[in-house]
């Protein structure tokens, strides 16, 4: 089985190297091992969605069993994103559980997740917390995303309310990445932001 | 059986004009029936059954799919599917494919219509459709493949065999799915067929795996067929017609038709099912609390003490209740001084010990049945070393001038034993759910008499044996398990009287 692990990658390591979305720089696959056991990805924000701009790198593991059951995919880059762990960078899709098919391969898969970033699925959530938040406050939810994206994927809009929020919490004496992470939860609320993070 | 196996697929495609007659033969290669080993008519009473080899019940579902095609002519393998879909009820599928709309049906059944005869399927994989190329790209394993060397269903979308072995081997053995492995390609839902199946997997491990499952799911879907429980058991019960009755497996285990667990006269299937529910749900539990626990008199927390002195005061925030232990009234007129409680016929202490009375009933209730029914089964279990005891002495008995004829009365007597032990130990499941009312009490009238007579010959069997004249014995003992066999048919008599006359209230909510 390993061999067609093997042999499977190979090829379509070759036809994502050679598909059209590379060359406008929209997705990239690169190999960290030998093996073709590990692999990093790369998608670009779609364009006009809060993750616009930002790069997003993903960490990608093929089982032994590939492709009869689907890779192991999840962010390595910190997202803000209701079916994506905001802590882990788990990812929630159908397609990399049940409803893998064997004839999918690494580019569906990259632009299904690119496809993700641009329709979110709140109803069916991994994050709960971002979930909520964007299907209650959808103008704060876009704002924290942007801001995400610029701080961790290098987005080009930045969100300078937000910035100075984080700096005074931060100031504080509180870790940036967790003074972010309370604030985001808290609707960026300083004052609840602070009593959650005195309180864990 | 190999040279149809060999038989290649393209050819299959565009034979499927004569398919429909190659059909039995098929099914026949696909499931690979073994000559029929055993299968027993039994009946008891007038419910008719039959117990089934593992191979036999291929026979079984091969002759269902032959009876449904005499009449619907399409492949038997898509008759196996829509007949799987619609759990081997065939009059439902008749209905169905007669009554409606058949494109609908095959697509909620998830297989290609055979009507349907669009051109993209019919596409040889000999090359007619690209005169330029005979061989083109896996999806799965992306390599560059003859067409000879691949395959696929009806919707048309093609693997090589390699990839089409694995990826069945993996549905197969990782997920154990049998009827269920739907075509690899994304989105594409059309179910694979065991013929395909067949064809495609050569590892015997996988193939009797698939068999298995499908005959599994066979058993499971179909009402009047189930398999003996009995541990390492590969037998299937098949009933004329679904009824609540014992049957009795060619490995010796009785059992009931309808629910599977011992058979159960008189209570029914589903307050056997409650009941079990609810012993292993919190037996261990309840007879803990019952036995190390009190309640506080205000808020019904329970309470474990866990210190000497009798003052308590219950943690409950909400609550924090003063009282004392032994009396469960309030704490506060013992005073300070008193260690002890003589407060016990004060009326507030009584009224506190009587609602924790009530409180505790159910659970009483529940600990007096439970404990009864639990001294049988363990009774019952123990029944079995008698049988043991009871052959020696049977033997040694024939050396005493008894023929062998006259001394089997013992071995009746220990059967008559265990069945009145499984008749007493059910009939505390059917009294615990069972309404006060005039037939109960003369059920719990009956119920008391088997059990003190059945008692008796326990001791009779256990004890008195070794003491007494032999011929005594034989008189004392071929009493008692008379009386006892007619007072269990007097019970179990009256409870189905119950039953046909709806006498019977049941206290819901246990």
């Amino acid at each position: 089985m390993a061999n067609i692990a093997e042999a499977r990658i190979r090829r379509e390591f070759k036809e994502v190297v050679k598909s059209e979305e590379v060359a406008k720089c929209h997705i990239k696959v690169e190999l960290v091992n030998d093996n073709y056991t590990e692999l990093r990805g790369e998608i670009i924000g779609p364009p006009d969605t809060a993750y616009d701009g930002g790069k997003f790198i993903l960490e990608i593991k093929i089982p032994d069993t590939y492709p009869f059951n689907p890779p192991k995919v999840k962010f390595a880059t910190k997202i803000w994103h209701p079916n994506i762990s905001s802590v882990t960078g788990a990812i929630c899709l159908d397609i990399l559980k049940d409803q893998w098919a064997a004839a999918m391969t690494l580019r569906t898969v990259l632009l299904s997740l690119q496809a993700l970033l641009a329709t979110a699925e709140p109803n069916d959530p991994q994050d709960a917390v971002v979930a909520k938040q964007y299907k209650e406050n959808q103008a704060i939810f876009l704002q924290t995303a942007r801001h995400w994206t610029n701080v961790y994927a290098g987005g080009p809009h930045r969100e300078q309310v937000l910035e100075q929020k984080v700096e005074q919490v931060k100031n504080m004496g509180f870790e940036e990445h967790r003074a972010r992470v309370a604030l985001s939860s808290a609707n960026w609320d300083p004052e609840r932001a602070t009593e959650s993070l005195l309180n864990s | 059986m190999d040279s149809e196996d060999e038989m290649n697929y393209d050819e299959e495609e565009e034979d499927s004009q004569e398919e429909d007659s190659n059909d039995e033969d098929f099914v026949d290669i696909a499931m690979e029936p073994e000559p029929s080993t055993a299968s027993d008519s039994r009946e008891t009473e007038d419910f008719q059954y039959e117990v089934l080899t593992a191979d036999k019940i291929v026979h079984v579902m091969v002759e269902c799919i032959k009876e449904v095609n005499a009449v619907v002519q399409i492949p038997a393998t898509i008759t196996r599917i829509l007949l799987n879909h619609f759990r081997w009820d065939k009059e439902k599928l008749m209905e169905r494919y007669y009554d409606g709309d058949q494109d609908s049906l095959f697509s909620e059944a998830h297989v290609v219509s055979p009507y349907r005869k669009d051109p993209r399927q019919k596409r040889s994989t000999r090359g007619s459709t690209s005169a330029s190329t005979s061989e083109s790209m896996c999806e799965i394993c992306c390599l560059v493949i003859p067409h000879t060397d691949m395959a696929g269903l009806e919707c048309g979308h093609k693997f090589c065999f390699q990839c089409w072995t694995d990826y069945l081997t993996s549905k197969i053995i990782n997920e154990g799915m049998g009827q269920t492995i739907s075509c690899a390609a994304y989105g594409c839902d059309i179910l694979v067929d065991d013929v395909t199946v067949m064809d495609l997997i050569k590892d015997a491990k996988v193939r009797l795996k698939y068999q298995h499952l499908i005959t599994n799911s066979f058993v499971e879907c179909n009402r009047l067929l189930r398999w003996c429980p009995a541990p390492d058991c590969g037998h299937v019960i098949k009933v004329k017609h679904y009824d609540v009755k014992p049957v009795r497996c060619t490995c010796g285990h009785t059992f009931c038709f309808a629910c599977g667990e011992n058979w159960h006269d008189p209570v029914k299937c589903i307050w056997l099912k409650r009941w079990i529910k609810k012993c292993d749900d919190d037996s261990e539990t309840s007879n803990w609390i019952a036995a190390n626990t009190k309640e506080c008199p205000k808020c019904h927390v329970i309470i474990e003490k866990d210190g000497g002195c009798n003052h308590m005061v219950c943690k409950n925030q909400n609550c924090k209740a003063d009282f004392c232990w032994v009396c469960l009234g309030p704490w506060e007129p013992h005073g300070s001084s008193w260690y002890n409680c003589n407060k016990f016929d004060e009326d507030e202490a009584k009224k506190a010990r009587d609602s924790q009375e009530k409180s505790r009933c159910q659970l009483q209730r529940y600990l007096f049945y439970c404990n009864r029914y639990m001294n049988h089964m363990q009774s019952l279990k123990f029944e079995n070393k008698l049988y043991q005891a009871v052959k020696l002495k049977m033997e040694e008995m024939q050396q005493h001038s008894m023929s062998w004829i006259e001394v089997q009365f013992l071995k009746v007597a220990v059967d008559v034993l265990c069945s009145c032990r499984q008749t007493l130990m059910y009939t505390y499941v059917f009294a615990f759910y069972l309404s006060k009312n005039n037939q109960s009490i003369i059920f719990e009238d009956n119920q008391k008499d088997l059990e003190h007579a059945t008692e008796q010959l326990s001791e009779y069997l256990e004890r008195d044996i070794t003491s007494e004249l032999l011929v005594d014995i034989k008189q004392k003992v071929q009493d008692k398990y008379r009386y006892c066999e007619s007072r269990r048919k007097v019970l179990l008599d009256h409870v189905h009287e119950g039953y046909e006359r709806d006498t019977w209230d049941y206290q819901d909510g246990l």
